[in-house]
């Protein structure tokens, strides 16, 4: 408990110093006021709108504003939209979250019986089979993956729609596409660890008591290997969310990345910093979780 | 141990199941309504437009953004309108208008219109509306409107607004984005924030819902004071940023029209037995900035007019935009007032004179400049660039073409750091050359062009407030002739609206670029 608290307490700083980084990254790279007036806006339509959002306040002013409001739940509000900045961001959360879960899922439905099969078929054309799927399944980049099952799952065979959120059929092609990536890293460290384990001594001990290989593999190797696997998937965590940026504005879902990218582009600052601060938020939340996933999974960890 | 990861996979799962059968009701009413959709696209009721990028805002003046009052104009009715043929001002929610002096015009409104919440449409609002974005400075479309400086009510449907000056084009003015008139009554009662949240208008369709970045929906409202639409129960624009996903939408059935169609996607769509692409005309005109500050060689007319008779207009019209865009010497497009015919259509191309202007010029072996660009802003920018500096080398010109990210270009600009030429697209929603040949105001762009011609300035400066309309149209005819001869900045072509339609609609897309469902028909 006392682990936790102290795990928990430590977000706080951290997310301060994002807020720092993401302030002034934005801050340098330009003046958002370019972006909501149109391209005849004169000089003094720009001083106007500056002084109106505040910006004409030097870097240490706004940023200080931002972190006083910030203390007191204000993240400020869209240029863009002029609504609550938070608000905007967490009511496409459970978008975000529903593409993110069901790409972990896609993720260990293909790696965790392809990761197993190699290992126990090392170097057969099974293993030579799933390595070379693993490779390419990290080499495809997203954009062009979900392009593709697109032109071919929607556009020409018909079975799933093209884009936007609704039903479950909504969800396959999108959590395909990101969980693409996932599956191959993963593979390739169940792989990998299997191989371990299924060389250890308790292993042969297990096989020479005459236990079928089934047992032998999911009961004693597999579990064992649930730690790194475990580990792999709180670390993918922000590759998902890298992931969601490019796939969900290819298949039009109304989540984070959508947003994100939108408020990057018009340098909707408050937006940014909300994206990024619940994004951190989800990430170090599942670095946590992970660690004390590994006290279930292995209970000679134990944390102080 | 085995029972806890079972325990874990299940509450995964679990977790899962919840937030995908959740939405952003949390009630599971969209799956319904994509069920809903569907079925209805069946038989034609529900027309589905996709765009790609999501509204901004329901208040109409705040957002300068052509896309978002697009959808606006379904909803939101202004006093006049435009018509996109003859760019004549029609009636909308004013039955007549008259211009009673230099300052002041005088409306009557139509007779039981009403907003979607039954209010019955008067002089308030329409005092409330103009009032609020004329005053309100930190509204985006206050420059476009403190030129109103008062709407004084004589009834409830009668009204004058007074200007601060002459306003020759406040007709125009009215009739574009920011001009949608707003329920006061119910603003007034309920808060602005709650009208953004619920807005209503005078409109032939009324708000249902908007989930960001993924659908507006409205649906017909019955009560519409102008002659029902026939064709569409339920209107629903859909968000979709990326354009291969937004054609093959369009492709599937998915939705029955499709914007902003890149040029790489044209054969797909025309090609396709379901669909076709509608294109038209926009008001955006390609134009090449150059310094005329002295010490650079744009700063000679002779410079000027032999880059732009480097340039084969039609040879980018063709190879880069499909043939669809029209060459142009001025960017007052037909349907503006002031728009000088014989400028329209054509263009200068000639490189042997080019070649000869630059050695009078003392640049017989031509020179090196920096030619900035934004990329992906227009259609084709960065192409048309790069075409345009492979021209100018063929008259020994070096153009070192600069691309920018757009909010670095217009940083660029805004410091005056801009050197030799840019490029930059322009559109005119006022449709009158006050706007567009403001670009030629010496002491606007003092420091950015420094171009300046002083029979010019002051033709544009007694158009702004001429009320003799004749003689306005003929000093603005005049402007842009003497800007053709000076070569004061290259103006390239006019570019297209390009849209994917399914087969079975009727739409033709207007100049404008605002999308009036109301002339969109089932064939």
């Amino acid at each position: 408990m006392h682990y936790f608290l102290k795990r928990v307490l430590e977000i706080i700083p951290v997310l301060l110093i994002i807020t720092f980084i993401v302030f002034t990254l934005v801050f340098i790279a330009g003046d958002p006021i370019a972006l909501l007036l149109p391209e005849d806006a004169t000089a003094e339509d720009i001083a106007a709108l500056q002084a109106a959002l505040g910006l004409d306040d030097p870097f240490y002013v706004q940023y200080g504003r931002y972190v006083v409001n910030m203390l007191q739940g204000d993240f400020g509000t869209s240029f863009r939209y002029g609504e609550d900045a938070m608000l905007l961001v967490l009511e496409r959360l459970p978008a975000t979250i529903e593409l993110a879960i069901a790409s972990i899922l896609v993720a260990i439905m293909i790696a965790i019986p392809l990761g197993i099969w190699s290992a126990t078929k090392k170097n057969s054309s099974i293993d030579l089979l799933a390595t070379g799927a693993a490779v390419l399944g990290k080499a495809m980049p997203n954009f062009w993956l979900g392009i593709m099952l697109i032109l071919v799952f929607s556009v020409t065979f018909s079975v799933f729609p093209v884009s936007g959120r609704g039903s479950f059929s909504h969800l396959i092609l999108p959590a395909i596409t990101l969980g693409t990536g996932i599956a191959a890293e993963m593979t390739r460290l169940i792989r990998s660890s299997m191989l371990e384990t299924l060389g250890q001594d308790y292993i042969r001990t297990a096989k020479s008591k005459g236990l079928r290989t089934g047992i032998v593999v999911y009961k004693h190797a597999f579990r064992n290997t649930l730690v790194p696997v475990v580990t792999i998937i709180a670390l993918q965590t922000s590759t998902l969310v890298g992931g969601t940026l490019i796939t969900e504005t290819v298949f039009a879902w109304p989540g984070i990345g959508q947003l994100l990218i939108q408020a990057v582009n018009n340098r909707d600052m408050a937006i940014v910093q909300a994206c990024v601060m619940v994004i951190a938020f989800f990430v170090i939340m599942m670095n946590l979780i992970a660690d004390l996933l590994y006290q279930l999974l292995d209970p000679r960890i134990r944390y102080k | 141990m085995k029972r806890k990861l079972w325990m874990l996979g299940l509450l995964v799962m679990g977790l899962f199941l919840i937030v995908a059968c959740s939405n952003d009701d949390g009630d599971g009413e969209q799956e319904k309504d994509t069920d809903e959709k569907t079925e209805t696209s069946g038989d034609n009721r529900t027309l589905t437009i996709a765009l790609g990028s999501d509204m901004v805002t329901f208040d109409v003046h705040d957002h300068i953004n052509t896309s978002t009052e697009a959808i606006h104009v379904n909803m939101f009715n202004y006093l006049v309108k435009r018509d996109n043929e003859t760019g004549e001002i029609l009636p909308d929610l004013a039955e007549s208008f008259e211009n009673i002096d230099d300052l002041t015009w005088e409306f009557k409104l139509k007779e039981g219109v009403t907003f979607h919440n039954g209010d019955e449409l008067t002089s308030t609002d329409v005092k409330y509306s103009l009032e609020r974005v004329a005053t309100g400075e930190e509204l985006k479309d206050y420059t476009n409107y403190n030129q109103i400086k008062e709407v004084e009510i004589l009834d409830d449907y009668r009204f004058r607004i007074i200007t601060h000056e002459p306003e020759p084009v406040l007709l125009n003015r009215i009739s574009r984005i920011a001009s949608g008139i707003l329920p006061s009554k119910y603003i007034e009662e309920n808060g602005f924030d709650h009208f953004l949240q619920n807005p209503i208008g005078t409109g032939p369709f009324q708000f249902v819902e908007w989930v960001r970045d993924d659908r507006i929906v409205f649906e017909v409202y019955d009560d519409f004071f102008e002659e029902k639409n026939e064709d569409w129960d339920q209107l629903v624009f859909r968000i979709i940023p990326e354009n291969s996903t937004r054609v093959s939408e369009l492709l599937t059935g998915g939705v029955d029209i499709a914007v902003n169609i890149p040029p790489a996607d044209w054969d797909r769509v025309s090609d396709h037995e379901d669909t076709y692409l509608a294109q038209e005309t926009s008001n955006r005109t390609l134009m090449i900035f150059l310094r005329s500050t002295e010490g650079y060689p744009t700063s000679d007319q002779r410079v000027r007019e032999a880059l732009d008779l480097a340039i084969d207009n039609q040879a980018i019209i063709d190879s880069l935009l499909g043939g669809a865009g029209v060459p142009t010497i001025t960017r007052v497009a037909p349907g503006n007032f002031g728009f000088a015919e014989h400028l329209y259509d054509t263009y200068n191309y000639d490189l042997d004179r080019a070649k000869e202007l630059l050695a009078e010029a003392g640049f017989p072996d031509g020179f090196e400049m920096t030619f900035h660009s934004p990329r992906g802003r227009y259609l084709q920018d960065a192409e048309v660039a790069e075409m345009v500096a492979g021209m100018w080398a063929q008259i020994g010109v070096t153009a070192n073409i600069e691309f920018m990210e757009w909010s670095n270009f217009v940083e660029l600009r805004n410091a005056h750091e801009n050197e030799d030429a840019y490029l930059l697209g322009l559109g005119n929603s006022m449709f009158d050359a006050a706007n567009g040949l403001d670009w030629y105001n010496a002491e606007r762009f003092e420091g950015e062009t420094d171009y300046r011609n002083d029979e010019v300035e002051e033709l544009l400066a007694a158009a702004m407030t001429n009320m003799d309309l004749e003689e306005r149209n003929e000093q603005y005819i005049q402007a842009q002739e003497l800007l053709a001869e000076d070569v004061a900045h290259i103006v390239l072509h006019m570019e297209s609206i390009n849209i994917g339609v399914s087969e079975g609609i009727d739409y033709t897309p207007t100049m404008d670029e605002m999308i009036y469902v109301d002339t969109i028909t089932r064939k």
